[in-house]
């Protein structure tokens, strides 16, 4: 630990220590971003004691049910998307739990770091995050569920429809990805250097109060957890805790799993894909270790069929408009940016409409495919195996693509 | 359609501001910007996190310098890029 970022000299021993625990805990893990291997790792592992505590993650569903409680408020009767997760009172509903905890561990990080504000969008943003949030509605019941519960936690366990998810992602992450990148490419077409008015450069503003604000969220998230705790509802306060944890892991680390679907084929850069596989891979050897024990061998085994392929790719263009995945845009949404608010309405909107679209449950009826697990090829070892020749088959994918930048440039 | 707000400061010293715009955007127009001014110094700023990363990589991968990033207020950063 050399790097000292109080430049200012420590007079005593206990100076110094002081310095070391700021540089410590409150630089390194609040202040700078954390590598996305830290990230990768932390998440899996977080992923797995989770699943060990009561469930994997994933937060569309959930959010599906939140869009069927608005429509019976309204007075429209319809039941939630997916039955595993019942119209519920959101404050008793564990599943909840969990998004809730991202939001206000993101939130926390973001105001730690003094990376929150209120980002207001041009209008062809909102329009863009709308268009996205229904579609990432229509993918997740089609696919399902969203891309963080599909295709990473899916195929950690053993879910034939985890690879097969990633499929549709990958072409459809790269379809929204180009609309933006057109967009972008309009705007720099429009500006010439040659004719701009003269202005004044932007000033630094003093620091803000965000980090007390932040730390304020921290002693809140632990207050409401304990209260949980004393009314007996541990399942409600052990998801608010870790949805937290997955929270700060997203905003610290910057592991968006759009980027890493888009920018495989967009920028020809797999670098975020890669570090996904190398947790993904972390991943599946504790689900295997845990379901080989019988402990819920069929979950997060979901669905399989063309309606995964097609799920994915809808939910794929979706996530790249809207500017983040399910876990994305509740992370952008804490964040501040008002564009994810946006899909985050029409997302549950959507996916909470499904029986009335659909007239059957997710997983019920013509459209959907059975449940398939890997295990089924030579149990725990021989379906962790299938998966680990999938995951290598996409690194060479990923190896494939990126070759390819030099022969275009 | 969505225009970038630019000003000049002086000369062969520009500032695009495109604070409002979220991730990707940033990283895909640099390129574009890059190649679009003679040489001489570009402050981009954004008002997206990853930004700050990924935008120095591609100024970087083309050539420039980016002697600074600098964050300007609460979740809002200046990037300076030099192009030779």
């Amino acid at each position: 630990m050399t790097t000292q970022s109080n430049s200012v000299a420590a007079t005593s021993r206990w100076g110094t220590i002081s310095n070391n625990l700021t540089d410590v805990f409150y630089i390194s893990v609040w202040r700078k971003a954390w590598p996305l291997w830290v990230g990768a790792v932390a998440l899996a592992i977080t992923n797995l004691f989770m699943f060990a505590f009561a469930r994997a993650v994933g937060v569309f569903p959930q959010m599906g049910m939140w869009g069927a409680q608005v429509y019976n408020l309204a007075g429209v009767k319809v039941d939630a998307p997916f039955t595993a997760y019942p119209l519920t009172p959101l404050h008793l509903d564990m599943h909840s739990m969990i998004n809730f905890g991202i939001i206000l561990g993101v939130g926390m990080a973001a105001l730690l770091a003094e990376e929150f504000k209120i980002r207001k969008e041009h209008w062809s943003g909102y329009a863009a995050a709308a268009a996205g949030g229904v579609l990432m509605g229509l993918g997740t019941v089609i696919m399902p569920p969203c891309n963080v519960g599909g295709f990473y936690t899916a195929t950690m366990a053993l879910s034939l429809s985890g690879p097969l998810a990633a499929i549709g992602l990958v072409p459809g992450a790269y379809v929204g990805g180009l609309l933006m990148k057109w967009q972008a490419k309009q705007a720099v077409a429009a500006l010439d250097f040659n004719a701009l008015p003269v202005g004044a450069p932007v000033t630094k503003r003093p620091s803000s109060a965000q980090p007390y604000v932040g730390a304020t969220i921290g002693v809140a998230l632990v207050v409401i957890a304990a209260v949980y705790a004393a009314q007996g509802m541990v399942k409600q306060c052990g998801l608010l805790l870790f949805g937290a944890i997955f929270g700060i892991i997203f905003q610290r680390s910057r592991l968006c799993f759009t980027s890493a679907f888009r920018e495989i084929l967009i920028s020809r850069n797999g670098t975020l894909m890669k570090w996904v596989l190398f947790s993904i891979a972390i991943g599946t050897v504790g689900f295997a270790l845990l379901k080989a024990t019988g402990y819920q061998p069929m979950h997060y085994v979901l669905p399989v069929g063309l309606h995964t392929v097609v799920g994915g790719f809808i939910f794929g263009i979706g996530m790249s408009l809207a500017g983040g995945c399910g876990i994305g845009i509740l992370w952008r949404s804490a964040e501040g940016y008002t564009r994810a608010w946006v899909a985050v309405v029409t997302g549950m909107m959507t996916a909470g409409a499904w029986v009335l679209i659909y007239g059957k449950h997710v997983g019920e009826g013509w459209l959907y495919g059975k449940p398939h697990s890997l295990a089924q090829y030579g149990g725990w070892f021989g379906g962790s195996a299938i998966v680990f020749a999938f995951l290598a088959a996409f690194y060479l994918f990923i190896l494939y693509v990126e070759s390819g930048k030099r022969e275009r440039a | 359609m969505r225009e970038l707000n630019a000003i000049r400061i002086s000369d062969g010293h520009y500032q695009v501001d495109m604070r409002g715009w979220v991730c990707p955007y940033p990283k895909y127009a640099v390129e574009g910007l890059v190649r679009k001014f003679d040489k001489g110094r570009l402050d981009l700023l954004v008002d997206c996190p990853s930004a700050t990363e990924d935008v120095p990589k591609v100024a970087k991968a083309m050539g420039c310098a980016v002697p600074e990033v600098n964050q300007i207020g609460g979740g809002e950063w200046q990037i300076v890029i030099v192009k030779q």
